[in-house]
């Protein structure tokens, strides 16, 4: 139960870390970092939580699986949108 | 349940197929738009006749199935969010100012339309999470269209949309850890409450909260509608925000455990009056037409959170069908107005609100279907506006102690009015009118004059409407 406890508290902290990030940061890059910091905490939650009985739990990992592929495919929009924006800024400049 | 499952497939599959073929024609989709409101329609009368109906996708098992379920508010909603494509479509194809014409708008509006369907059939938490996404993504995609100006604030809308998924799914896992279920239906048997639901409870609640653009955490919506293409600020206003609304009312009005629902209540609808007072005044105050229109949005969303937190709070089912037809009314009007405003700058050349002088000469049908629809967003009766604000005040004026309540709805009308008429002001002042650019587009303006006259024409079937969603809500 103990091993269960240290990594929800180490996921719960991931995703207060990377909600933080999300506010106060303004570089763009960065904030995309902290969107997944965000979302790691969170997946590592889920893990935890599958792994209180003896056999996992399979649809929280089913769920986690889920998720990172939302979070891939959103962080590689993310970074396109990020990219081209910057660009088009330094050609104004 | 076919109907249903068809108006989900139909904009998924144009989408698609538009991908695929690499084409981006705008009359094909109108048409698949029109079989989409067909089966919605076909959805809407096997629900009235034959009562709700769910389908366990794939034929698993009640705990592991991905259940889509058919409620007579859903259709509606689905016939809804197809009448407001279609004419969205017609005006993204004809109107010569849209810039949408050839563009990616049309596989997005698709994925955007079927995202939002799949968002109303669903009936359990973690779907809803990826329907959001969807939608989310889909929008973001759209904001983007015009153009490099607009990436900053789609930056923004799609960050700050993602961290409102996550808020949501971490309140999801708890959810999932404490009670081991993710259907609504199942989940409303057992929920407690105690202090790890209130937690999940109130983690969902800001997460879907920051996704509607609900006050305080409305921030992003102004700039992300007011910079996107003037069809795709339409479709966000009307029909995006609506979906994480619609998330929060099944949570707390079936899920929530009911002394949790009576003490979140009050602090929600709290925030649906400040929403009504701030959003209300930016709209007063900026110089710029559309993110008036857009702040505007924020204003009114106040009333569908108020009518959400008072629902909650003295566990009125009747303020269920003062929510739905806010929801309806402001899509309608909304849809109008952005509508209208998109011409109107389009042909003035000018983004001001300063360049709508005299408008009422040179552009009569689209500064009136503007002042149509802000007719119904302040509640001049006999609109849909009207009949919306009257379901939520019924209930409030009986008793004195309710008056407050009443006194922030009245406050927050005075200020609608006077955003609406800082427009219309303007139109009237015929005496040096501004030039237009272009020559005025008439069909577009008639175009948007249709939803506001459809709100307006609300009135006439009130008393059927009301009874309907009455007995549709459960």
């Amino acid at each position: 139960m103990t091993q269960v406890l240290f990594y929800l508290i180490l996921g719960v902290a991931l995703w207060v870390l990377g909600l933080h990030g999300l506010i106060r940061l303004h570089q763009p890059i960065r904030r995309i970092i902290s969107v997944n910091i965000m979302g790691s905490g969170v997946f590592m939650v889920m893990v935890a939580l599958a792994r209180r009985s003896e056999d996992p739990d399979p649809v929280m990992h089913a769920l986690v699986v889920t998720g990172l592929v939302v979070a891939i495919s959103a962080t590689a929009f993310a970074l396109r949108l990020a990219v081209t924006g910057q660009r088009s800024e330094e050609d104004r400049e | 349940m076919t109907a249903a499952l068809a108006a989900l497939l139909i904009p998924l599959f144009t989408a698609l197929g538009l991908l695929l073929l690499r084409s981006r024609s705008g009359p094909l989709v109108i048409l698949t738009s029109l079989a989409t409101l067909a089966a919605a329609c076909w959805a809407l009368v096997e629900v009235t006749t034959s009562g709700p109906q769910s389908l366990h996708l794939g034929d698993w098992p009640e705990p592991l199935a991905i259940r889509f379920q058919l409620q007579p508010i859903t259709a509606l909603l689905l016939v809804f969010t197809a009448l407001i494509h279609l004419l969205v479509a017609v005006y993204a194809a004809r109107s010569r100012h849209c810039r949408t014409r050839d563009t990616d708008y049309w596989p997005l509006s698709c994925l955007l339309q079927g995202s939002l369907n799949a968002l109303w059939l669903s009936s359990d938490l973690f779907n809803w999470y990826v329907t959001l996404e969807l939608l989310g993504l889909a929008a973001v995609a759209l904001v983007a269209l015009s153009g490099r100006k607009a990436y900053g604030p789609a930056l923004n809308y799609l960050l700050l949309s993602l961290g409102a998924s996550l808020v949501y799914l971490l309140g999801v896992a708890l959810i999932y850890g404490r009670y081991g279920v993710l259907d609504i239906t199942l989940l409303a048997t057992q929920t407690e409450a105690d202090q790890s639901t209130r937690v999940a409870f109130w983690l969902m609640t800001l997460g879907l909260m920051l996704k509607a653009a609900l006050w305080p955490l409305h921030l992003w919506l102004p700039k992300a509608h007011a910079s996107a293409p003037t069809a795709v600020s339409a479709l966000l206003s009307a029909l995006v925000v609506k979906g994480p609304l619609f998330i929060l009312w099944r949570l707390w009005s079936e899920a929530a455990p009911v002394e949790l629902a009576i003490e979140t209540g009050p602090l929600l609808a709290i925030a649906g009056v400040a929403a009504l007072l701030l959003g209300g005044w930016s709209a007063l105050r900026t110089p710029w037409l559309k993110s008036l229109v857009a702040y505007s949005t924020v204003a009114q969303l106040g009333y569908a959170l108020m009518a959400l937190g008072l629902l909650m709070h003295w566990q009125l089912p009747a303020l269920d069908a003062a929510l739905w037809l806010f929801v309806l009314a402001h899509g309608l009007a909304k849809a109008s107005m952005f509508l209208a405003a998109g011409e109107l700058q389009a042909t003035l050349g000018s983004k001001r609100v300063s360049a709508l002088r005299g408008t009422t000469e040179t552009m009569p049908v689209a500064m009136f279907a503007f002042a149509v629809a802000g007719g119904s967003l302040i509640g001049l009766p006999p609109s849909g506006g009207f009949l919306a604000k009257w379901m939520l005040l019924e209930p409030m004026l009986g008793q004195s102690e309710h008056w407050p309540w009443v006194a922030g709805i009245l406050l927050g009308t005075l200020i609608s009015a006077g955003y609406v008429f800082r427009v219309v002001a303007l139109a009237f002042d015929r005496a040096d009118p501004v030039p237009p650019d272009f020559k005025p587009d008439r069909f577009a303006h008639w175009l948007a004059m249709l939803p506001a006259l459809v709100v307006w024409g609300l009135a006439l079937v009130s008393q059927p409407l009301i009874a309907w969603l009455t007995g549709a809500t459960p």
